[in-house]
């Protein structure tokens, strides 16, 4: 049992296992120590330059004659690189570290050749690193999230192809019967992302379609990769966290497997609402906006049992940053799909298809959903690879509400200004100007949440930079966000 | 194990289905379209275009520019992009048959420019301004700078974009149209042109157009003078240099005196060059590392951008684009989705875009700009 008397920290198992299951599962955790760690530690170096790149972008949209004039600084190329950072270079490998460690803990099996593993990883790194600069050269391709040149999409495949079939193979070796949700999330995300990313590049480079086809291959792919990449990594993630954390089984098989199948089924076709009253065949469209209603269906039940599984344990939340920021991601899940709903609607789109509401809500996906949930993951994993706690409590907590606030200062300025620029942009009684007039306040709110968000990540880059430097604590009590024995003298349970 | 299997297989088929539904299928349905041309074959469109086109579309992806600018205009009973001036009806797949990469863009942050090419005035409204050139006349495929683009984009990449060249009239008329201005409640009634190809709407509120048919353009089959502008009839114009009042509250991008006709190649230089120059409230980020700022040898470039204020180079100096410059600006000359298709009604309703459909303008068009007629032929 931990010291603390409440069960913050795998309380389920080690009242049931014995020594050996510690054992191993600290064997198994340190198999995945270099692979994990590179991995996290190339994801944060790129969460860093791409807040950097994000800031500026998002200054230069009100101030455009800052760092002017510069072909490699300007807008249209920060951008997508900002974009392309996050994706390919934070959100992909940050996911990959915390979906290796968590197989091989649900797989109880040690991870085999780490090395390759690592190298996988470096040679991604790699390839984003190429792509990035591709594109600060002028080198972008033109489409959408898939910017990066097709040499460095070889690469990249090629990469990832040594990540996947990795941790394919770990699943073969597993031990026990027993799939556990987390795992099909996982499996799921491993096996689509390749198919994924093959068809993207082929449709567009390859083997290219006609005309507008190529706008519904980009965005069927950018939506595919926030659902069955980014989205599959994160719910599974979340199905592991908040169990664990709070020492209690999922409330419901039944619905995991509904909102699981659920969620494969109908999130793989809601690419096109980005493309309302676009010049596509209306069924497309039609489709998509159909199958993004009823993603509800996941949604509700994915909340349901996460809510379920909580209830009488949300007190938690003051402790454990783990709970704290799976909870906030698995809650952002549900803000994001509601979202996606209602401004795929016609009527509603109509007005901010074009807008900076589609921008809150790729924010919304990615990072209030995704990578809070990452973070969390994070706080968990990183003490069991290093062998030290976190050294600061209180970082942790400014970590979390500078980016609990950045994120929703930033969804509330880009929802509300991208509704009244689309207000405006559809009055043709006003100059076209007045959208953009519109917005711009809206947009200068948005750059400063994006200040607390650097705020955020500088201070958590710190925080990790000192756990690789071994500078964490020497405990077997993991690190609170607030002091716990105060709370809970005479409680323990 | 049973469930194994079940996982692996609608792990995959959930991706099968979609990937077939979303991409197979439509590329089955639209994925073949070929242009689209009259009962003799002639007037086809769309057509590929030239060299500097296509390196033009590489400078626009490069920069970034469909991230604030869309291709797309959406119907009329949808949205108002119509009545924006953005084009005269909505765009169609075919529209996009050759474009690669596409730029459909999925934002808003400047003006829709899937019509940006039309939006140019007739070859001989801009006379005074040193590279400006006859971009209309020589179609999309074609730059900005006479010299240069008569070089360069000589020869069309493309077999189709070839006929355009356009008999210019000769002393035509001082241009009337002056462009923009025109906040559109004010100028749609003027012109509920018809629809069909006809000759120019008289009705257009400046007494002082005449309009005169234009010969037909050669190379393709009728050319009928455009009545329509897409965009900039103001009534009552007929001075060729752009009123230096405006209307408060008038649609941007506005005309500015002193500067070259609105969405000429040379205003497009001067506003990528220099985008607050011509808007001051413009968020646009300004391109100058795709100009060259050199010593004047001699004389004055005929391509040397016309600037004013603290943008203008000091006394001795000249700007001027790049090749990069001239292919994205011959890019935007490009841009042109006004030539009618079946499936897509060229709107009634919109007035302001009146009769665009002139039959004789495919992208690449015959600009028989009609001598009184502010047409662009698009």
């Amino acid at each position: 049992m931990n010291t603390t008397g409440i069960p913050l920290k795998e309380p389920a198992v080690s009242a049931a296992a014995g020594d050996t299951e510690q054992l191993e599962r600290a064997y198994i955790d340190a198999s995945t120590r270099v692979p994990v760690l590179l991995f996290y530690t190339s994801a944060i170096a790129w969460l860093i330059l791409g807040t950097i790149l994000a800031v500026v972008v998002s200054f230069k949209l009100h101030s455009p004659d800052l760092l002017a004039g510069i072909s490699f600084l300007t807008w249209g190329r920060l951008r997508p690189a900002h974009m392309n950072v996050m994706v390919y270079g934070w959100a992909s490998m940050a996911g990959m570290g915390t979906a290796v460690w968590l197989m091989a803990r649900l797989c109880r099996a040690r991870l085999r050749f780490p090395l390759l593993l690592a190298g996988g990883g470096a040679f991604w790194n790699l390839g984003v690193l190429i792509g990035v600069g591709a594109i600060l050269l002028g080198d972008s391709t033109g489409f959408q999230w898939l910017e990066f040149p097709r040499y460095v999409a070889v690469i990249l495949f090629v990469a990832y192809t040594l990540m996947a079939s990795w941790a394919v193979l770990m699943f073969r070796h597993r031990r026990g019967d027993q799939i556990y949700i987390t795992q099909w999330y996982l499996l799921g995300a491993f096996l689509w992302f390749p198919w994924l990313y093959a068809a993207g590049q082929l449709m567009l480079f390859v083997v290219p379609v006609q005309g507008v086809l190529q706008s519904a291959v980009t965005w069927w792919y950018a939506n595919n990769l926030l659902f069955l990449w980014f989205g599959a990594i994160g719910l599974g993630t979340a199905y592991y966290m908040i169990p664990k954390v709070i020492g209690r089984p999922v409330y419901s098989y039944h619905l995991a497997t509904i909102g699981f199948w659920t969620y494969a089924l109908f999130s793989s076709w809601t690419g096109m609402t980005r493309l309302v009253d676009g010049p596509f065949p209306a069924w497309m469209i039609t489709a998509s906006i159909a199958a993004t209603i009823l993603t509800m269906i996941p949604v509700a039940t994915v909340g349901l049992n996460h809510h379920l599984t909580m209830q009488g344990y949300f007190p938690l939340l003051r402790y454990s940053p783990t709970l704290r920021f799976t909870v906030f991601g698995a809650m952002s899940y549900t803000v994001f799909s509601v979202v996606g709903v209602l401004i795929s609607l016609r009527s509603v789109a109509s007005y901010v298809n074009f807008t900076q509401a589609s921008i809150a809500y790729t924010h919304l996906g990615l990072y209030a959903f995704f990578t809070m949930v990452i973070f969390g993951s994070m706080y968990y994993i990183v003490p069991r690879l290093v062998g030290r706690e976190w050294r600061y409590g209180s970082l942790i907590k400014l970590h979390f509400w500078a980016s609990a606030y950045g994120i929703g200062l930033m969804t509330l300025m880009l929802l509300a200004g991208g509704f009244l620029q689309g207000a405006n942009l559809e009055n043709p009684t006003l100059p076209f100007s007045e959208s953009i007039e519109t917005v711009l306040p809206y947009l200068r709110g948005r750059s400063l949440a994006g200040i607390l968000l650097t705020v955020s990540h500088f201070i958590f880059a710190y925080h990790f930079g000192l756990m690789l430097l071994g500078l964490g604590r020497t405990s077997t009590v993991p690190t609170f966000l607030n002091p716990v024995e105060a709370e809970t003298s005479g409680g323990g349970h | 194990m049973k469930g194994l299997t079940a996982l692996f297989l609608g792990i995959f088929g959930t991706f099968a289905f979609s990937w077939i539904g979303l991409t197979v299928i439509p590329t089955w349905q639209i994925g073949h379209l070929n242009p689209e041309s009259d009962e003799e074959g002639t007037d086809i469109y769309p057509r590929p275009q030239s060299g500097m086109f296509e390196r033009g579309a590489h400078v626009y992806a490069a920069n970034g520019c469909v991230y604030c600018h869309s291709q797309q205009v959406r119907a009329d009973y949808i949205a108002d992009d119509i009545q924006r001036k953005w084009g005269n009806r909505r765009s169609a797949p075919r529209d996009y048959i050759f474009d690669r990469p596409i730029f459909l863009g999925k934002m808003r942050m400047g003006q829709d420019l899937a019509n940006i090419g039309a939006r140019a005035p007739a070859p001989e409204e801009s006379p005074s301004t040193a590279g400006a050139a006859s971009p209309a006349a020589q179609g999309a495929a074609v730059s900005s700078s006479p010299a240069e683009a008569a070089a360069k984009a000589g020869p069309p990449a493309a077999p189709g974009a070839a006929p355009a060249q356009s008999p210019a009239p000769a002393g035509a008329s001082p241009s009337p149209a002056k462009q923009g201005g025109s906040p559109p409640p004010a100028g749609s009634p003027a012109a509920p042109a018809p629809a069909a190809s006809s000759p120019p709407p008289s009705s257009a509120g400046s007494p002082a157009v005449h309009t005169s048919p234009a010969p037909p353009g050669q190379g393709t089959g009728v050319a009928s003078p455009s009545p329509g502008q897409m965009a900039n009839v103001t009534p009552g114009g007929s001075s060729p240099v752009a009123p230096s009042a405006q209307t408060p509250g008038a649609p941007w991008p506005i005309q500015t005196a002193g500067l070259p006709p609105m969405f000429s190649a040379a205003w497009h230089h001067v506003h990528l060059y220099a985008p607050r120059s011509i808007n001051p409230d413009s968020n646009m980020p300004a391109y100058r590392f795709l100009y060259e700022k050199r010593r004047i040898a001699g004389e004055r470039s005929a391509e040397a951008l016309q600037l004013s204020g603290s943008d203008a180079p000091p006394e001795g100096w000249e700007i001027v684009p790049t090749y990069d410059a001239k292919c994205v600006v011959a890019y935007l000359m490009g841009l042109n989705q006004s030539h009618p298709l079946k499936e897509a009604k060229t709107a009634g309703g919109a007035p302001a875009t009146g009769g665009a459909p002139s039959p004789a303008a495919p992208g690449p068009s015959p600009a028989p700009a009609a001598g009184g007629s502010p047409a662009t032929p698009k």
